[in-house]
Parts: structure tokens; C-alpha cells; sequence
């Protein structure tokens, strides 16, 4: 029973941090129906910026945090302005094309100008100590993580659906012309929901770096994650990427568990049965 | 069947295409005597590149996961030669069936999806086969690779050897055959289904053409085309790594294909021959960062040749013979 | 005829070589992609070589030309010797950071008449493939076989292993296995988790399970160690008493900034810490810092590119330049020097590299900075997994 709880415990934290890190990508994907095959790579930045800030200027996490979130969107304003504008609406292969361009070559600077190694963000002596949960311990980062995660999606959902510039958003996105005539003003709100994208990715990427952690092949290694877990969701939909980041992570660490040689046999199938029974993701809106 | 002006026009102009592509093969073969190994894996690439066009360019279905098709050829056809089947003409048949196969349970679970999450079963499929050949590591050499293969001489003549000629002619002419078949199959009543399927799969359904089989059809020549690949692979390196079955290798296809331009067998062609020229050129000038320099090049080819490299030069052509299309409508 | 075609060719070659000429090596690595720190370690070590003993041999110059394969592609490993063979015309192999790179282009070397010098993959049979193959780096089998021997001497007799589920890492399996049952240690559980794996809290609650002593583990260099490092601490396994063996890759130094703290006290054994105390090896870390640009990034690979130039160095001395690659691999066989590691020398049956292999623990230094701290020397260590896999 004790094992249960245990496992229970880590595949909460795991889902979360898949959460917390991809759901950028979900509102790249399924709101502004952009394949940003970069958010990684705005992921990746957010972390160096967090190291940087944490390690060598020796700031306070939190401050680190803040810095990430900003200073990455401070970085996409002119690459949204420059390249992502002239990829919205045009097919999907050719945003595919566009933002592995940008990933290569974030990853080609990240490596000339931080070298290869590993870059590790200090957390602060509260989040190190491990929390005692009666049956296990478990380190304060995870709960962290978790409690991050929970926030992100309350705020998000709050945010997209309940708030004027939420409704201005879903109606550019179903239908740009027609939202334009109606005085919105679409770029901005294309603008804006980018840098909220980019900013989720920066602090997912930042929160995240205890199991992923920063170095250069950041951006690439883990895109086939963020891609499966937000299409598992159902692009757009924020219960739907928090469902399935909880359910495929549920399935990964219990897999890990019982089955560890076939750890990522149970994930992929997993993947395979979920997309089989809901073609369009868990939630997905239908097109 | 006494065949029309047009009819005999487009035969006209698939000759004159395939005449231009060897002709630009045996270039290479005379102008680059010493990069012939490097040659050899541009075409075989190019088979899979091929491959992922009939799927995404006629039919519609984006992959991120043709590695699944290519690496099943190359096992297939490694594993053979491993265990004494060294003809290299049936060892590229065996890829062929392998790829086939793969590329029927490939496309019966790919085709029950849409859109992105079809993408993302392409993936899963392709990151499986990656794991279980890694822990068939006895059969397949694991992450080792599968070495130890000798084909026997092409024909029982032309060796695979260090210089790589045979290996280069035989996969040239692989590819001649395979591209000549792909535009017959692409122009036949079964290609513009699959085509109509892409562009409008409401009309086509009412047309009382029920979609899943035909796609699924295009998914098993797809499949026969990348195992080809695949196997030429196999017998030119004569090892075979895991790499060969990578969601890697699925989104470098990926790329090159979408770079050449999505939908045109030619493009798939140009996307391989560009990209690889280009990454092998730029890698060996600075091996440490030519990533960003590729990686500059894709972000400038969307902004300036949106349609890709085969979209951009028909438009050129078109604007060249404007009048004529006008005319014409 | 094609007899007469490398007749030819070699006849030019040799012709080329025998005044003073430039002698060029081809170099293959992951100089960029998620293995770039290891290939610019390979270049780092090339570099301080040739900045110490000089870009000269004899009368002859020696040039390195680098060609990159991101991460293990053997077609692309055949492709690209094949043409720094008969493109470059160079006339030595050298690098191959990844078993299957290696194992591809071996079939090469007879017919290019080429020695191959390989100075990363460490899988014990890449030596078999081809009589023109010498190692100068490590096998997993060498480096892991003694720890088995410090985990039972320690007083730990049961052990779960975990690894890696690719080549090296059953290796590494397979070698600990091999020792630590042969000392009479008994092996309770043998895992084998996926090179992707993000999160290792249900390993570590396996590990907690299995009721082990101690765990012996094995995974690439690189973000994979982090995570699992981490999670031992974190899950409290380190408090929980649990002793922690392993060989060196997982505590290499330019990871050891990143693991920090977690990593205190872990204990490995391996051909080569930083730390070695030696003349040759102090020399050797300043050139090597300097080439690097910032000496923290130093690793294991750049010792092995180190001595793989010695080799070749010895090898052009042996043959005057001219290219005989069987004359230069018998040169070798059996030759022995003072490597920044410590002494070593060829083995002429196997031609794989002898050397001492240390146990280290991790220790901070005074000024903050952690570094593997050599405890223990086991002298002249061949390589085992040979004899294993007959």
C-alpha cells in the first residue's frame, strides 16, 4: 500500500512537470495554430537566463524566475515580430520547417556562447530540504512543482476563458477576418498570446530543470515529449493537456516501477491507445 | 488505346525527367569520383524522401515517424546478409517486403487519427520500433549495430568497395526504377484518388471511393519505397545502426521533404540533394557550429521560397510561360 | 584490375609521403548535437598534443581534419571515412567517440591501408574487427570490473544494478556482474532502464525495494546523470545508508559543477580523474584548459585523443611518413609511456590500452569546487571484456 502511495506521489510530480512545461506549446498549437517546433528552445533560453542569473549573479530564485519569464519574451518579441508573423495561417509543414530552423540555431548559439556543459539553477535551502509526507519523503521542489502547476492551469484557464482578451483570442483564432472587422485588433492579441506562450515555456523550462536540466541539446532532446503530451490533450484545451500529462505520467512512472527494462514501451503504447480511442486528443476541439 | 497529344506529352516529359536525373547522377558519379559513399547515402535518403511524399504529398497524411518503414528495410535486409543471403538485388526485395509490411500496420493504426495526432502516432510508432530493436539487441546487434554483413558482388562482378562505384550505379539505378514507377503510380486513376482524398475527402466520399483502403494501399508502396531505401543503405555501409529506425531520421525526411516542396516527386529529389549537400558542405567547413548555420538557411528559404525549393521553380517557370498558361485557361 | 587500382594509388600515396609532406589525420566525433562536450574534448586533447610536441614529424607536418557525426550514425561514420580516405587522403583514422561509428569504418582500414587509432568507443570487441585498430582510451569491461571488487572488499554483499539500456551500460552489467559474484557477492536485481529516461524516483523506489546493500549503476556522461544522481539523494537513499559504485562516467568532471553537493562522497573507478597527481598530467590540464577555453569543460575524452596522438605521433616516427599501415601498427604493439593518467602501454595481443584504473571519490576542494579525489590504484589493468565475450 505504502509502495502505492509512493509511486502515486511521483507520478503526480511528474505529470506536473510535464505539465508545466508544455503547456506553452499548447497554446502555440492549439490556439494560435502555429507547430512551434521551437518551444523548447524558449524553454531552454528561460533556464539559461535563470542559471545565469541564479549562479553567477548570485540572485534569489525567485528573482531568477522572474528574470527567465521576462527576459525570454524580451527575446521573442523580435523573432515573433521577424518570423513567426510570416508563418501564422500558412500550412503546417511549413511552420515545421520554420521553427527547426529557429531551434538549430538557438542551439548552435546556446553552444558557442555557454559551452556544452550542463547549467544547473540553484534553488533556495526551502525548496532542497526533502518533506516528510508520513509514509516517504519527498523533496519541497516537487511539491513546488506541483502547487506551480496547479497555478498555471487555474491562472491559464481563467485567463483564456473567462477574460475579455480570452474571448478576443478564441475569436481571432476561429476566425481572424471576421474578429478584425469586428475591431480586434489580431496582431496584438497574436502578439500577446505568443508572449504568454514564451513566457509559460521560459518558466516551465526554469521549474523543470531538476529533471530536465538546461544544456544546449535542451531544445531538441525533449520535443518529442512536448509534442506527444500537448496532441495526447488535444492541442488547445488546458484540462485536456492537464489530463493527459497526469494520466501519461501516471502510466510512465508506474511503468518505470513495475516494468523498468520496458519503461518506454508502456508510454508509446500508451500514446498509440489513447490517440486510437480519441483521435482528436482527450479533449480536443473538433476542427 | 490510341494515346492523346497530352498524353504522349507527359511520357514525353517523365522521359526527359528521368534522362535529367541520371544525367545529373553520372555527374555526380564522374565530378565527385571521391564523395561516393557520401552520394550513395544522398540517394538512398532520397528513397525515403520519396517514400514520405507519397504520404504526405498525396495523400496528406503528415508522419514524423517514416523512419519505422526505412529502418524495417534495413534490418530486414542487414539481417539476411548476416545470415547468407548476400545477393544484393534480393536483398533490396527483402527490404522492399519488410517495408511493406511495416508499412501496412503503419498505416492501419496511422489512418484512424487526423491531423496533429496522427503526427504523434507516426512518432510513437517510430520510437517503439526504436526500442525494440534496441532490446532485440541479439538479432539486431542492438545499439552496437548490426555489422558483420558482406554482400556478394553485384551481379556476381561489381564488388562494394572502398570507392563505393557499384554501390553508387547500383543505388542510381534503384532510384530510376523507383521514380519511374512513382510517377506512373502517381498519374494512374489510383494516384488522383489519393490526391482528390487530400484535397477534398468529402467529395471523394460522396464519389462512393471509401477512403481507408486506397491510403492504406499508398501506405504499403510507400513502405516497399522506404525498405528499398532502407536495404540500399544496409548493403552500401554494411552495418546498421539504430539510428536508421530514429524519430531523427523521420523529421530530417521531414524537413528535406518539405524544404523541396511537399507533393511533387521532383521536390522530394531537390529537398534531399539540397539539404544533405548543404549540412555535408557546412559541416565539414566548421564541424562545431554548422548547426546555425543550417538552421539559418531553413528560416530563410520559408521566408523567401514559402512554397518550397520545386514550388518556388515552378513558379518561375510559370512566370517564364505566363502567356502560355493564360492562354491555356 | 583493382589490384592494380590501389597498387596505383598507394604507390602515389607512398610516393607523396616519402619527402617532406603533410601527414593528414582524420578525425570523427560529436562536435556538435547533444555530444558536442565530448568531441570538443577530443580536439581539446589533439590540440594539447600538438601545442606541447609540435605540429611536426620529422620532416613531415602533421594536419587534423574533423568531421562531425552528432550522435551514433554508422552509415554516416562509413561515409565520412570512406571520403576523408579518398578525398583528404588521410592517412590515419582517428576519434569515434561511439562503438557503432567505429565498428563501421573498420571494414575500410585493410583495403585504405590505414591504421585506426580510436580514442572514445569502448566497447571490448571493436578491437577484433581489424588488425589496424589500437585503443588508447578505456572498455566498460576495464573500468568497471575493479569496482565490484571495492564494493565486496567494502563489506557490501548484495548489489542492484541498474544501467543503461544500450551497449556500454550492459556491458558495465555484465563486467560488475562477472566481479562481484566471482568475489562472492550475490547480484539481487539487474535493471535495465531506457536511455530516455526523465525521472528515476521509480527506479529509486525499485532500488528501496529490492532490500540491495548497495547499488552499482551505469548511464552515458551527460543530463541523464544529473537526474539520476539527484533522485538517489533525494529519495533518500543516501541517508538511508545505501552505498553508491559506479565507473567513471557518471561522475566525469565537467559534470561535477552541475551535480554539486549530490554527488559528494559517490565513489568510481576509472583510467583518468583530472586530479591525477603527476607532472604529465599537470602540463597536460593546462594545455588542454587553454585549448577548451574554459578548462571546467575538461573530461575524459580529451586524455584519450591525448594519447591517440602520442600513438600516431609514434606511428609516423616508425614509418618515416610513408603510409604502411601494417608497419605502423606493429610499431606500437607494446609500446609504453607516461600518459597524464599515469603510466601505460600498448598490449601487443589485443592492441587496447593498459593501464592503472583509480578508485576516486568526490571531494570538495578548498575553494568550493568538487573533483574525483584518487583513493586507490589498481595497477596495470588489461581488458577483460574480451576474454569474457569467448
Amino acid at each position: 500500500m505504502q509502495t502505492v502511495f509512493s509511486i502515486g506521489v511521483d507520478a503526480l510530480a511528474y505529470g506536473m512537470v510535464l505539465f508545466v512545461i508544455s503547456i506553452g506549446l499548447s497554446v502555440t498549437m492549439g490556439l494560435m495554430r502555429v507547430v512551434n517546433l521551437a518551444h523548447g528552445a524558449f524553454a531552454m533560453i528561460g533556464g539559461y537566463i535563470a542559471s545565469y542569473a541564479a549562479r553567477d549573479l548570485g540572485l534569489a530564485y525567485a528573482v531568477a524566475v522572474m528574470l527567465a519569464v521576462f527576459g525570454t519574451i524580451l527575446i521573442a518579441i523580435p523573432v515573433e515580430r521577424l518570423l513567426y508573423r510570416r508563418v501564422y495561417g500558412q500550412p503546417e509543414l511549413t511552420q515545421v520547417l520554420m521553427t527547426i530552423g529557429i531551434t538549430f540555431c538557438v542551439i548552435g548559439i546556446a553552444n558557442y556562447v555557454f559551452g556544452p556543459t550542463l547549467k544547473t539553477i540553484p534553488t533556495p535551502e526551502s525548496l532542497r530540504a526533502p518533506v516528510s509526507l508520513g509514509f516517504r519523503t519527498v523533496s519541497a521542489h516537487r511539491l513546488f512543482v506541483i502547487a506551480c502547476g496547479a497555478a498555471v492551469a487555474l491562472g491559464l484557464w481563467y485567463f483564456i476563458e473567462r477574460t475579455a482578451f480570452g474571448v478576443k483570442l478564441r475569436a481571432s483564432v476561429d476566425n481572424a477576418a471576421m474578429a478584425a472587422a469586428l475591431g480586434v485588433k489580431t496582431e496584438v492579441v497574436y502578439a500577446v498570446s505568443f508572449a504568454v506562450a514564451v513566457g509559460l515555456a521560459a518558466f516551465g523550462g526554469v521549474v523543470g530543470a531538476e529533471l530536465l536540466p538546461i544544456e544546449p541539446y535542451y531544445a531538441l532532446r525533449y520535443m518529442v515529449t512536448f509534442l506527444v503530451v500537448v496532441s495526447v490533450g488535444g492541442a488547445g484545451s488546458i484540462p485536456g493537456a492537464l489530463a493527459a500529462c497526469l494520466l501519461l505520467g501516471a502510466i510512465d512512472v508506474t511503468a518505470r516501477y513495475l516494468v523498468p527494462d520496458f519503461g518506454n514501451f508502456f508510454f508509446y503504447l500508451a500514446v498509440i491507445l489513447v490517440v486510437c480511442v480519441f483521435p482528436r486528443g482527450l479533449m480536443g476541439r473538433a476542427q | 488505346m490510341p494515346m492523346t497529344a497530352s498524353a504522349s506529352r507527359t511520357v514525353g516529359r517523365d522521359l526527359l525527367g528521368l534522362a535529367l536525373i541520371a544525367l545529373v547522377g553520372l555527374a555526380g558519379y564522374w565530378l565527385f569520383p571521391d564523395n561516393l559513399a557520401f552520394l550513395t547515402r544522398v540517394i538512398s535518403v532520397a528513397l525515403l524522401v520519396l517514400s514520405l511524399d507519397l504520404i504526405v504529398g498525396y495523400c496528406g497524411v503528415a508522419s514524423l515517424g517514416q523512419g519505422a518503414l526505412y529502418g524495417a528495410g534495413a534490418y530486414a535486409a542487414g539481417i539476411a546478409c548476416v545470415h547468407g543471403i548476400t545477393d544484393p538485388v534480393l536483398l533490396i526485395l527483402i527490404g522492399a517486403g519488410a517495408g511493406a509490411i511495416m508499412g501496412l500496420l503503419m498505416g492501419a493504426i496511422m489512418l484512424r487519427a487526423h491531423g496533429l495526432p496522427q503526427l504523434v502516432l507516426s512518432i510513437a510508432i517510430v520510437q517503439l520500433l526504436h526500442e525494440a530493436a534496441n532490446k532485440a539487441s541479439s538479432i539486431t546487434g542492438g545499439s552496437d549495430g548490426l555489422s558483420g554483413m558482406s554482400p556478394a558482388p553485384l551481379f556476381g562482378v561489381f564488388e562494394f568497395d572502398l570507392w563505393g562505384r557499384s554501390a553508387y550505379l547500383f543505388g542510381l539505378g534503384l532510384l530510376l526504377i523507383v521514380f519511374a514507377v512513382l510517377r506512373f503510380v502517381t498519374r494512374s486513376p489510383f494516384g488522383m484518388v489519393c490526391r482528390g482524398l487530400k484535397e477534398d475527402p468529402l467529395r471523394i466520399s460522396a464519389l462512393g471511393i471509401y477512403a481507408f483502403p486506397v491510403l492504406l494501399k499508398m501506405f504499403v508502396i510507400s513502405g516497399t519505397v522506404a525498405g528499398m531505401g532502407g536495404a540500399l543503405a544496409a548493403i552500401a555501409t554494411q552495418v546498421v545502426g539504430l539510428d536508421s529506425v530514429s524519430f531523427e531520421v523521420s523529421a530530417n525526411a521531414l524537413v528535406m521533404l518539405v524544404l523541396g516542396g511537399i507533393g511533387h516527386l521532383y521536390g522530394a529529389l531537390i529537398g534531399t540533394v539540397i539539404f544533405m549537400a548543404l549540412e555535408h558542405v557546412v559541416a565539414a567547413i566548421n564541424p562545431f557550429h554548422w548547426m546555425t548555420l543550417v538552421g539559418a538557411v531553413l528560416i530563410a528559404i520559408v521566408l523567401f521560397a514559402p512554397r518550397g525549393l520545386s514550388g518556388t521553380l515552378d513558379e518561375l517557370a510559370r512566370m517564364l510561360t505566363r502567356d502560355r498558361w493564360r492562354a491555356g485557361r | 584490375m583493382k589490384h592494380v587500382a590501389i597498387a596505383a594509388l598507394a604507390a602515389v600515396l607512398m610516393g607523396s609521403a616519402a619527402h617532406a609532406d603533410v601527414i593528414k589525420v582524420g578525425v570523427v566525433g560529436p562536435f556538435s548535437g547533444p555530444f558536442a562536450l565530448q568531441g570538443k574534448n577530443f580536439k581539446a586533447g589533439i590540440d594539447a598534443y600538438m601545442a606541447l610536441n609540435g605540429n611536426t614529424v620529422g620532416d613531415d607536418t602533421i594536419e587534423v581534419i574533423y568531421r562531425d557525426i552528432p550522435t551514433a550514425d554508422p552509415a554516416q561514420s562509413k561515409a565520412l571515412s570512406q571520403e576523408l580516405v579518398v578525398k583528404e587522403g588521410v592517412q590515419y583514422l582517428a576519434g569515434f567517440y561511439f562503438t557503432p561509428d567505429a565498428m563501421a569504418a573498420t571494414p575500410l582500414l585493410e583495403q585504405a591501408n590505414v591504421p585506426m587509432v580510436v580514442m572514445n568507443a569502448a566497447t571490448s570487441a571493436i578491437v577484433t574487427k581489424s588488425p589496424y585498430v589500437v585503443r588508447t582510451s578505456f572498455t566498460t569491461w576495464q573500468t568497471s570490473t575493479p569496482i565490484a571488487k571495492v564494493a565486496f572488499d567494502g563489506g557490501t554483499k548484495k548489489v542492484i544494478s541498474v544501467v543503461s539500456d544500450y551497449g556500454p551500460g550492459v556491458d558495465a552489467e555484465a563486467a560488475f556482474k562477472a566481479g562481484f559474484e566471482a568475489a562472492g557477492g550475490e547480484i539481487v536485481e539487474a535493471i535495465r532502464m531506457p536511455l530516455q529516461t526523465n525521472d528515476f524516483s521509480p527506479i529509486m523506489q525499485r532500488i528501496k525495494d529490492s532490500g540491495a546493500e548497495g547499488v552499482f549503476a551505469f548511464l552515458p556522461s551527460g543530463p541523464t546523470t544529473l537526474g539520476f544522481v539527484k533522485a538517489f539523494n533525494e529519495n533518500g537513499l543516501k541517508a538511508g545508508g545505501i552505498k553508491f559504485f559506479a565507473p567513471g562516467d557518471l561522475t566525469q568532471e565537467s559534470d561535477l559543477p552541475a551535480l554539486g553537493e549530490a554527488a559528494l562522497g559517490l565513489t568510481t573507478t576509472f583510467h583518468y580523474a583530472v586530479s591525477h597527481d603527476s607532472a604529465e598530467n599537470k602540463t597536460f590540464v593546462e594545455a588542454a584548459g587553454k585549448a577548451l577555453g574554459n578548462p571546467a569543460e575538461l573530461s575524459f575524452p580529451a586524455v584519450g585523443a591525448y594519447d591517440g596522438m602520442h600513438v600516431i605521433y609514434k606511428m609516423i616516427e616508425a614509418t618515416g611518413g610513408a603510409q604502411d599501415a601494417a608497419k605502423a601498427v606493429e610499431a606500437v604493439k607494446g609500446l609504453s609511456w607516461e600518459s597524464p593518467r599515469g603510466p601505460v602501454s600498448i598490449d601487443p595481443a589485443s592492441r587496447h590500452i593498459t593501464q592503472n584504473i583509480y578508485l576516486r571519490e568526490v571531494a570538495k576542494a578548498d575553494d568550493g569546487t568538487y573533483y574525483n579525489k584518487e583513493v586507490q590504484t589498481f595497477e596495470k589493468q588489461g581488458d577483460p571484456g574480451l576474454a569474457a565475450a569467448k
